[in-house]
């Protein structure tokens, strides 16, 4: 049989096309030993289509996970069906480097691939094509988006003085386990303390000693709280503790000796040595509570009692 | 399409949509039944014509909704395009790998694999089978999984414009003696509606 010479030529365009495409192309066989191996896949895996025809897929690419990739192209020679994978699913399919190895932030090639039939003239499927796609700059962008929402979320909790949780995140969490301690009644205690005669120290040695001695108060409070607890800055000079799972007298444990250890915390100013107290009110979560504003007033309560029988010191809300 | 031209489905049309998707789902039900070895129970698919805001509804539950999880590739061929959407129930995750990936962990990744599996399984075989009778070929975007990709309400904010009617098939796959459950809704465009028609024209002579 012979060819005619436009035949040819078209074939040849064809074929270099097939080289020359920005996409990896392959085809493998029933045994998924390589029978086309273009020139982006040439170039990528730094290994010739010369060198590749013929030979298993999986020794030309050992870093491929044969057991994965058995599974979604079975599929295909047997259903017939497309099979599509991401780069959330697995990042890449070959390890080759970042097109862009100078600029580029990733260090390798984030991939989508797509692996369909190729259906022969006896309409056996004996073959299949693998295309490769690279995404990085699309993963990438994708990736740093997650990643700075994550970092705003964060920074929109946090109380940029202290590190402490702000008042924005307190009352939600406490809107949140009210919610949840209404259903489970399991107990549960708020506390709520502040500094006590804060603004004579802000007076008297300035504001940036007023910032060390909240910062100091802030660095006790998180050592001394569990990991389930949640606390914050609830204002001022003023702090939020939610202590899960814990009754109104083993909250008093928590603050009295939250207390002494502030009363122990001296605080080096070039005005000589500061010393501070701090007065705290609790209020155990009751079933008769209506709202979660209303059992933070009850800390609050506690705390004007505290205050008012001569501070440093812890009071318990009661009826 | 004139402006303004209700847009309806006469009760031939109707049922002819109907019957070629019960073909297609039949062999997309084969494919899953052969793949997780179970008895998939075949369900009679739901042909309409929706509104942009009932569309929009639906999607908007799937976002909502923190224990679903959806799936959804393009499609286009013979003047006929649309999206396939795949919608589980995240409650399900647990059973579905119980069944087909018995060897491994739960884990994230392992559920992206089992909605990616089940999306180019079950769109792939309705695909296949809504194509060969419908005698045209359809080329098939990159699926994207809703949520992760995307978030759902602004994809919908920026194409209220662009929206007017869809023709929709809704499907529900259940899987016997078994709580699995996924929904699949193809959807249509407006002006594949014409040419879908001119087809079920030609199949119903």
């Amino acid at each position: 049989m012979s060819i005619a010479p436009e035949d040819l030529k078209e074939f040849h365009w064809v074929m270099t096309m097939i080289q020359h495409i920005d996409v990896g192309l392959v085809v493998l066989n029933r045994n998924y030993e390589i029978q086309v191996w273009n020139g982006f896949m040439e170039n990528h895996s730094i290994q010739t289509s010369f060198h590749t025809r013929g030979r298993s897929l999986f020794e030309v690419m050992p870093d491929i996970d044969e057991d994965w990739f058995r599974s979604k192209a079975e599929s295909v020679f047997n259903l017939r069906n497309r099979a599509f994978t991401t780069w959330e699913q697995r990042p890449y399919l070959f390890k080759f480097k970042n097109s862009r190895p100078i600029t580029g932030t990733a260090d390798f090639m984030y991939q989508n691939s797509t692996i369909f039939p190729l259906e022969s003239t006896s309409g056996e499927i004996e073959y299949i094509s693998l295309l490769i796609y690279d995404v990085t700059d699309v993963a990438v962008n994708s990736l740093e988006l997650n990643q700075a929402n994550q970092r705003l979320e964060k920074l929109s909790q946090t109380d940029l003085l202290t590190g402490l949780n702000n008042r924005g995140y307190l009352d939600q969490s406490l809107e949140r386990e009210f919610k949840r301690l209404k259903r489970t009644k399991e107990p549960a205690s708020v506390v709520i303390f502040d500094i006590d005669h804060f603004k004579k120290v802000n007076d008297n040695y300035g504001h940036l000693v007023g910032d060390k001695v909240i910062q100091l108060v802030a660095k006790t409070l998180m050592d001394s709280q569990r990991e389930t607890d949640v606390s914050g800055r609830f204002g001022g000079e003023e702090f939020v503790i939610l202590l899960i799972g814990t009754p109104a007298d083993s909250a008093n444990f928590f603050a009295e000796r939250l207390r002494k250890k502030i009363e122990k915390t001296v605080v080096e100013t070039p005005e000589g040595d500061l010393t501070f107290t701090i007065s705290l009110g609790i209020a155990e979560f009751d079933n008769d509570i209506r709202t979660s504003v209303q059992w933070l007033n009850r800390a609050d309560q506690a705390l004007y009692n505290s205050k008012e029988s001569g501070r440093n010191k812890t009071t318990i809300y009661s009826k | 399409m004139t402006a303004g031209a209700p847009i309806t489905l006469s009760e031939d049309h109707r049922d002819c949509f109907q019957e070629i998707t019960n073909v297609a789902i039949g062999q997309a039900a084969d494919v899953l039944s052969r793949m997780l070895n179970v008895f998939i129970v075949l369900p009679v698919p739901n042909v309409n014509i929706l509104e942009p805001s009932e569309l929009t509804m639906a999607l908007t539950a799937v976002d909502e909704n923190d224990s679903v999880s959806a799936i959804c590739q393009g499609f286009t061929g013979g003047g006929v395009a649309g999206e396939a959407m795949l919608i589980f129930n995240d409650a399900n995750f647990s059973d579905i790998a119980k069944l087909a990936y018995d060897h491994q962990a739960y884990s994230d990744e392992l559920e992206m694999e089992m909605i990616m599996d089940a999306g180019n399984l079950l769109i792939g075989a309705c695909l296949n089978g809504l194509a060969s009778q419908l005698e045209i070929q359809f080329s098939q975007g990159q699926p994207v999984v809703m949520g992760r990709h995307v978030h759902v309400p602004e994809l919908i904010d920026t194409n209220k414009s662009r929206w007017t009617k869809t023709l929709a098939i809704e499907v529900n796959f259940t899987i016997e003696n078994s709580p699995v459950a996924c929904d699949m809704l193809l959807l249509f465009t407006e002006d594949s509606i014409s040419v879908l028609k001119q087809k079920a024209d030609y199949l119903l002579d």
